[in-house]
């Protein structure tokens, strides 16, 4: 007798992750329910249909100018997209329910924080947060003490890490409270897939992203200084040739605002206005994508080409918003980090919503000698970095290079925090070397949005993946590539 | 508008639009040659030395073919070339992003990764046809784009502006190019059927079809000139050209009186001037009004960057 070949499914030679949480899997072959659907319709595909698919999204975020800039000697620049995996995280809306009320909490805190870091001091007198913590924080602000911005809001754009541990539950990773990057991302992932694969779309009820340069636009406007009433507002770039140009261009023309440079401005008697073809205009909102010392040069860095002269003064004026206002970065701080909780305890007087990891810092007697003792099993991480930079990872250390992270620390002790090294979550990837989907490791990263008079947080935000086996590092810098998330109704 | 995207606009106009004559020119040219009535002695030296001209090129050492296509053509070294042309439109337009709709960005965005991707083998073996009309293909779409996509006020305006200017120099050096290849000819000593490079030269301009249709004879010299510079419904003559920078100025205008110091004033006159001009009054010599015209328009583009596009 012949028997017919038996035809797989692409996911069905899928092996979840037995050591650290599955988001997909339940087990061999068996997905969790809010996968059900999805792995079906993917075990429909063949594999050619698949990456005829995957190479149709390549190319529309090509067209779409969603790619950098690698540059080699003698070579022209080769323009490359960001990894992009087709196969979407899902978030039952229970569980989002919960990440969306506990990042709000959080952030809602941080503000409270940070304007009172900046005026009575009060955390600070209580010794809830230790005072040297702050002032010693390299991006707490002088130009900031005693200044209140509109709305008294500092934290205008929050992005907040998680991470989903082997327990099934989700813990912080780092606040991101100046210039947090990736939405447009989530917004790019999400209208590919729909191009691509809207089948999906017409099975499962996704809530919309798109609202976010809407909301973002309202949030900045309830941040207008005093008696203006159709303010200009405007983003601030550092220039085509930055890293998350694309982010920058992308979220003013999806709100129907001018992208402007550093050089596009000016400050007069202390208002700001921007050059154009019919002389002066005055702006009224900056959303600044230029880091705090590029601001102004003469307040921060002189050699800044990136700001604007004047424009601190501006600001203390009440003449112009920045969004985010200068100075969140000392709340962002990693050594900030650990405290969150009981900033979130003492301000609202409620339980944290969603984990902290334990976290050492390195300026504390005892931290820094379990640290020590433990660089091998320990993820270590500057205070003040991002983009994953700095970071080392115990396990997959060598003993000369632990013994060099340990010398690093010593000579700075303020600047490290240590942390047992969580086990992310796996999600099933396709792999384009294996032509197979293998389990990597994802974080999420949430977008919230802070206004005078409302709180918005992205539904799903961006789930980041490492793609490299084993890795820990999700960050596109890294080598990271990212996926559509989608909260279900 | 900012002045500083106001620029990048205005030059991603100006790129465009040099991009797609170069590519016309080129193909007209080099096909018309292949069954030249003069084929004998119009030998591939003097195709590629006119090919040059057009380009701006002048310090071309090799007399290659293939040299002399690849330098026009896809170059990146050569800021000439079709190529740097479009990797410029695409700059300008990256530095203009936010102001133009995500449907001409990504029209644009595409050109330049199919340009840039173009394979060098194909296009020196048998792609140089579909090169050159594939720049023209996506030319046309980004028009469209331009026009569709585009409130019609100050960013459209400014675009316009910048392809005008430029259809404006183009088409001046298109006929410079040509008379110098006639004159080429007839130092050589050589007769061709005088039809055959007025129609190649309305051919450049995309032109040809229309001309029959209007004059309804065999194109001769002064025929295709008073076309190309005085006709006021040929979309690509000079006068045509003049009367749509007027046009798209006036869009970004804010009021104020025209005296002689004016962009305004200046291009009105120039276009007046164009108005009024008969073949007689040139027919001496073309070659100064042509040299006249750009002189003007050269200034024109000055002036309007100065007062416009300063940041």
């Amino acid at each position: 007798m012949i028997m017919e070949p038996q035809i797989e499914g692409i996911l069905d030679s899928y092996k979840p992750g037995n050591v650290h949480f599955d988001e997909v899997f339940k087990e061999y072959k068996k997905p969790k329910e809010h996968y059900q659907g999805i792995v079906e319709n993917f075990n429909q595909l063949t594999l050619t249909d698949y990456e005829r698919i995957n190479n149709e999204v390549k190319n529309s975020f090509l067209n779409q100018g969603i790619t950098f800039a690698v540059y080699a000697e003698d070579k022209k620049p080769d323009e490359q997209i960001f990894p992009f995996d087709l196969f979407p995280r899902i978030i039952p809306n229970e569980e989002w329910s919960v990440v969306e009320k506990g990042v709000i909490q959080r952030n809602k805190a941080i503000n409270l924080f940070l304007n009172d870091i900046y005026h009575k001091k009060l955390i600070l007198k209580d010794k809830v947060v230790p005072a040297d913590l702050i002032f010693s924080s390299k991006n707490y602000l002088k130009d900031m003490v005693d200044f209140t911005p509109p709305g008294e809001i500092y934290t205008h754009i929050c992005g907040t890490d998680l991470i989903k541990h082997t327990d099934g539950k989700y813990y912080i990773l780092e606040d991101n409270l100046r210039c947090p990057s990736g939405v447009s991302y989530v917004l790019s992932n999400r209208l590919a897939l729909k191009k691509s694969l809207f089948d999906l779309f017409n099975e499962m009820k996704v809530k919309s992203v798109y609202q976010y340069p809407e909301q973002l636009f309202e949030v900045l406007k309830t941040v207008t200084p005093k008696n203006i009433e159709n303010p200009t507002i405007v983003v601030v770039t550092p220039g085509m040739y930055n890293s998350a140009y694309f982010e920058h261009s992308f979220l003013a023309q999806k709100m129907g605002i001018p992208l402007v440079e550093g050089r596009d401005l000016f400050v007069d008697k202390n208002f700001v206005y921007m050059k154009t073809i019919h002389g002066p205009q005055r702006v009224d909102v900056i959303y600044r994508r230029v880091d705090d010392e590029f601001l102004d040069p003469l307040c921060f860095r002189k050699d800044s080409m990136l700001g604007v002269a004047g424009l601190m003064n501006a600001y203390r004026a009440g003449n112009v918003t920045l969004a985010n206002a200068p100075g969140t970065g000392v709340a962002d701080d990693k050594a900030v980090y650990n405290y969150v909780p009981n900033i979130i305890k003492y301000y609202l007087n409620e339980e944290p919503i969603l984990n902290n990891v334990k976290t050492y810092h390195c300026d504390r007697e005892d931290d820094l000698k379990f640290v020590l003792e433990n660089v091998d099993k320990l993820v270590v991480k500057p205070v003040d970095e991002s983009g994953g930079y700095g970071i080392t990872i115990g396990t997959t250390l060598t003993k000369e290079q632990i013994e060099q992270v340990k010398v690093r620390i010593k000579a700075d002790t303020r600047k490290y925090i240590a942390q047992p090294i969580m086990s992310l979550s796996v999600h099933a990837t396709y792999i384009e070397e294996t032509k197979e989907f293998e389990p990597r490791h994802v974080d999420l990263r949430t977008f919230c949005l802070m206004g005078n008079d409302r709180e918005y947080v992205l539904k799903g935000g961006l789930t980041r993946v490492a793609l490299k086996r084993g890795n820990l590092i999700v960050n596109s810098s890294q080598g990271g590539g990212s996926k559509d998330t989608w909260v279900l109704d | 508008m900012l002045s500083r995207v106001a620029n990048n606009l205005y030059w991603m106009g100006r790129y465009i639009e040099r991009a797609e004559h170069l590519a016309r020119y080129g193909k007209v040219i080099y096909f018309s040659s292949l069954d030249a009535p003069i084929l004998k002695t119009y030998d591939r030296n003097f195709v590629q030395e006119s090919m040059l001209y057009m380009a701006g090129i002048f310090d071309m050492k090799s007399t290659l073919e293939k040299d002399v296509l690849f330098t026009v053509g896809l170059d990146a070294q050569n800021s000439r070339s079709i190529l740097s042309n479009v990797v410029l439109a695409r700059e300008n337009a990256r530095g203009a992003r936010s102001a133009i709709s995500t449907e001409l960005w990504e029209v644009i965005n595409s050109y330049y990764h199919l340009v840039t991707n173009y394979s060098v083998d194909t296009y020196l073996t048998s792609g140089f046809y579909d090169f050159t009309q594939m720049i023209l293909d996506k030319t046309s779409i980004v028009r469209d784009k331009i026009h569709g996509t585009l409130l019609h006020e100050g960013e459209w305006a400014i675009i316009l502006i910048g392809m005008y200017i430029e259809r404006v120099v183009q088409v001046i050096s298109i006929i410079n190019s040509k008379l110098n290849d006639i004159y080429k000819i007839e130092q050589a000593g050589l007769v061709t059927e005088n039809s055959f490079e007025w129609t190649t030269l309305l051919k450049c301009v995309e032109a040809f079809d229309m001309n029959r249709k209007y004059y309804t004879s065999i194109p001769d010299k002064f025929q295709v000139l008073e076309f190309l510079l005085l006709n006021q419904s040929c979309p690509r003559s000079i006068s045509n050209s003049l009367k749509g920078i007027i046009r798209y100025e006036e869009k970004i205008r804010i009021y104020e009186k025209l005296d002689s110091n004016t962009i305004g004033f200046k291009i009105g006159k120039l276009q007046q001037k164009y108005q009024y001009l008969t073949v007689d009054d040139f027919k001496d010599d073309v070659y100064g009004l042509l040299n006249y015209t750009h002189e003007k328009i050269t200034e024109i583009g000055s002036e309007l960057e100065k007062k416009y596009l300063s940041f």
